[in-house]
């Protein structure tokens, strides 16, 4: 039978082994056929191995090239944190003069962007910030010119140029300030993270402020708002008198972004030029105060001005002795259908305890993050008005709701808890598997000792660290003890039985045998900083689909069927 | 500081052909910046999850004393090579070991891994891609067909780009705003227009492999290009599998110089030809004119009339 259906095969085998045998040349092909899915023009070269020693090609070997940086460079992506004495030719996007006070001494100083690149039209350009400490006179905003002498400065990860006072700067081409980038309004949705803008929009809230200096060498007075149009809503802090009222109109020059913690701020300025503007058809204040009124799926650390609509599951006092006074605070969970978050009421609760949960509207509430995850604070009880009814469907169950949210989205995204995600395993960590916590902080043991706490006896847990990809996306994976036996189909004991047998490597091995290039659906919660994006799972599933169901799925969806 | 930028480059799922025919390299200037493989379909991969059949396994002395592991893995499309050396874990080596061995006994085994792609130029300037595994394990056709289907969507996304790249400007700033990685443009750049045909036909195949479709999904046997076989060279002139494959190696492999020798042989070779064969099969190629040695040694595909 399975001699008749690879005869040519064998055929072609026999050519090459003329000594092996016909019977066994068809059933090696249909052994690769049946169980590996390997059609017999692929297993050839597998087979006519088995049956004669063959002769296959070589990779090659390695070899490591390694660029030098150069100090004179065309590109700013050629520098790194280190560098120098640098030398490059660069545009003016930007100039700005300020004063600042260096050393108990006041001095000017000049800051703006640039942009590498210069003569080439349409060319690939970076733009960096730069500080020129010179001053240097020559330096104009639309100017190109050559910077020679100067240093890259790095701070978290954002890279700039430091223009020294020693440093030469040679003016190639007179700075007519054509470009007129900054003179177009963005939406607010479109604000990038940093930089100089222009901006048309709504004033929601202004208040006045004061920003104490860190030194203890007293306040600057400022005003802090909040600013919409029809795409989205930012934060603002005036260092310049604001006398603006909540629903004017305003279109803002020169105000340079800023991001606290993680979210953009407007800045104004000296520089910064702000008119009123005429626009009958712009939104006004009620409809844009609907509309900036955020989810918890929008929440950064670090927002301030915040409206939303929340339900409150859960809450309990916390009292603390601060200074012998005593003060407490509400502490609890929110969730709406986006995601979960926590909650924070430094003041009465405008509710009983007992009628939860209970469904508010907050009205200028602050963000910030702990263990990067959103927790809304609430200074005072008038922010919160306790809705009849939600305004999504009474009837979902928001204590515990999943939210899916796509890989990208979680990494590029702020922390959160409640979310729903899947990817490809694509490394299972040695450390997955039993191990020991330490008893104060539960934090992972190395050789007996924590970092913290030295020595300590530990105790005992099971996990599993994975990495998860999807769509370009990455993120560290922490699998409980729960989760972590569900989906490696073990109790405790069997989980044992196999380190016991195989050791901690081998059961790593064990793992990947399960796990490795499998789709996981995860759900969890997120921690998204510097690092990168780590999620840890209370849940972990294999999805495994039905090969046959998804490749017709597949020629259906590409018209290929 | 430092470390907070060097962040894990994410896993791209490729099928051996398209990794395999990738020429293009992007490293930055720093020391450790990551090296990228930027395929014709415009993928900038760093780490591959790749799957298939370990074809081949051999343990080879390097001439520093050291032991490496080289091998193949078949999937539908076409070769991956990858080699595992004393720079790799224990476990790995040692699982390398074993494999070896088993399939020294003639026993299929179906592979999984997450491997960091290796880019290699020789003098001569012919260009190699391999791969080094960091994990690996056995799995079985259920799996290796999820594995393909996953494969064979995301070579689908990069095809659609590509095709919506043709209606777009070749500018970063035009890519960014049609939502195209700017690999992408460098990739159109260094490999110019592309045929996309070979791929619909790669990814046809991987579904019906995934699909269990194995009638469908098996060829005709090669012509196995034996020195002494007597349809392994057409003296006349006319088309064998090799002579066609040598056609369309060295006209694809020709940047406007012709081709070395030993850079057609080698491409030959990896594809399962016999080097005898594919030397006897150049010559039979210059006899009846279809290539021209332009200057010795150097091959280019003669033009048509």
């Amino acid at each position: 039978m399975a001699d008749e259906k690879y005869a040519d095969y064998v055929k072609a085998v026999q050519k090459e082994c003329p000594e092996a045998d016909a019977q066994e040349v068809a059933e090696a092909f249909a052994k690769y056929e049946e169980e590996f899915y390997i059609p017999p023009q692929d297993a050839m070269r597998s087979v006519l191995r088995r049956f004669k020693s063959g002769t296959g090609p070589t990779p090659q070997s390695s070899s490591t090239t390694s660029a030098r940086v150069t100090k004179k460079v065309a590109s700013l992506s050629e520098l790194n944190g280190e560098d120098r004495d640098i030398e490059i030719e660069v545009a003016i996007i930007t100039h700005n003069v300020r004063d600042q006070t260096i050393r108990g001494e006041e001095k000017q100083i000049a800051f703006g962007m640039l942009e590498d690149n210069p003569w080439e039209e349409n060319g690939q350009r970076t733009r960096w910030d730069y500080k020129d400490w010179g001053p240097h006179a020559n330096l104009a905003s639309g100017s190109i010119v050559r910077i020679e002498g100067a240093s890259v400065n790095e701070y978290n990860g954002k890279m700039s140029l430091n223009i020294n006072q020693s440093t030469r700067i040679v003016v190639l081409k007179e700075g007519v300030a054509t470009l007129a980038s900054s003179n177009d309004p963005l939406d607010i949705a479109d604000i990038p993270a940093d930089g100089y803008i222009c901006v048309v929009g709504r004033v929601l809230s202004s208040r006045p402020d004061q920003i104490h200096r860190k030194d203890g060498s007293g306040s600057i007075d400022v005003v802090r708002g909040r600013l919409a149009d029809g795409t989205g809503s930012i934060g603002f802090l005036s260092w310049e008198p604001f006398e603006h009222e909540v629903g004017a109109l305003l279109k803002i020059d020169g105000a340079q972004v800023r991001s606290f913690r993680n979210t953009p701020e407007l800045n104004f300025g000296r520089t910064t030029r702000i008119e009123v503007f005429h626009d009958a058809s712009f939104a006004d204040v009620d409809t844009l105060s609907n509309e900036a009124s955020l989810t918890i799926s929008a929440l950064t650390d670090g927002l301030r001005d915040v409206d939303a609509t929340v339900q409150i599951t859960d809450i309990m006092k916390r009292t603390f002795d601060r200074n012998g006074e005593e003060g407490f605070l509400w502490s609890g969970q929110i969730a709406d259908p986006t995601g979960r978050c926590r909650i924070s009421i430094w003041d009465n609760l405008p509710f009983k305890e007992s009628d939860l949960p209970v469904t508010v509207s907050i009205r200028g509430a602050r963000v910030r993050a702990w263990q990067g995850i959103p927790d809304i604070t609430v200074d005072e009880g008038h922010q919160l008005t306790v809705l009849e009814v939600p305004p999504w469907d009474e009837s979902m169950d928001l204590s515990e709701l999943s939210v899916e949210v796509p890989l990208p989205e979680v990494v590029g995204g702020a922390s959160r808890v409640g979310l729903k995600t899947d990817g490809i395993v694509v490394s299972v960590r040695d450390d997955s598997g039993i191990i020991h916590r330490c008893t104060e902080c539960r934090r992972v043991l190395r050789e007996g000792a924590c970092f913290d706490h030295g020595a300590n006896p530990g105790e005992e847990d099971i996990r599993l660290r994975l990495v998860m990809d999807q769509s370009g996306a990455t993120a560290a994976l922490l699998v409980n003890k729960e989760a972590s036996l569900t989906v490696l189909g073990l109790d405790e004991p069997g989980l044992k039985g196999i380190v016991e047998e195989h050791g901690g490597l081998g059961f790593v091995q064990h793992v990947r045998g399960l796990l490795l290039g499998r789709r996981v659906v995860v759900s969890g919660r997120s921690i998204v900083d510097d690092q990168g994006a780590m999620i840890l799972a209370d849940a972990c599933e294999t999805r495994v689909e039905d090969a046959q169901m998804k490749a017709s799925e597949l020629r259906t969806l590409w018209g290929w069927a | 500081m430092e470390r907070a930028r060097i962040s894990r480059q994410p896993a791209h799922l490729l099928l051996a052909s398209e990794f395999g025919s990738a020429t293009l390299h992007e490293k930055g200037s720093g020391e450790y910046d990551p090296s990228f493989v930027i395929t014709k379909l415009g993928a900038k991969v760093n780490r591959v999850v790749a799957a298939g059949l370990l074809e081949r396994l051999e343990l080879r002395e390097t001439t520093n004393g050291s032991t490496l592991y080289q091998g193949q893995l078949r999937d539908p499309t076409g070769l991956h090579y990858f080699s595992v050396g004393d720079y790799n874990s224990e476990t790995l080596r040692e699982l390398s070991h074993q494999w070896l061995e088993r399939i020294d006994d003639g026993e299929p085994l179906l592979l999984m891994m997450t491997a960091k792609t290796r880019w290699y130029q020789t003098d001569e300037g012919a260009v190699y891609t391999s791969l080094r595994p960091e994990e690996a394990c056995v799995v079985s056709r259920e799996v290796y067909a999820n594995w393909l289907l996953d494969a064979c969507e995301s070579t689908h996304e990069r095809m659609t780009a590509y095709t919506a790249s043709l209606e777009v400007e070749p500018t970063v700033d035009a890519y960014r705003r049609a939502n195209l990685s700017v690999s992408l443009l460098s990739a159109r750049q260094h490999y110019g227009d592309i045929d996309l045909e070979p791929f619909k036909l790669n990814l046809m195949q991987s579904l019906d492999i995934a699909e269990g479709r194995m009638e469908a999904a098996t060829t005709p046997p090669p012509m196995m290009s034996l020195p002494d076989g007597d349809a392994a060279v057409a003296n006349d002139g006319t088309s064998t599998p090799l002579s066609d494959y040598l056609l369309q190696a060295i006209g694809h492999l020709d940047q406007g110089e012709g081709v070395d020798f030993e850079t057609v042989i080698k491409n030959a070779i990896a594809k399962g030809h016999v080097r005898e064969a594919a030397e006897a099969s150049i010559e039979t190629l210059l006899e009846s004119e279809r290539i021209v040695e332009a200057r010795f040694g150097w091959f280019s595909v003669a033009p048509s009339d």
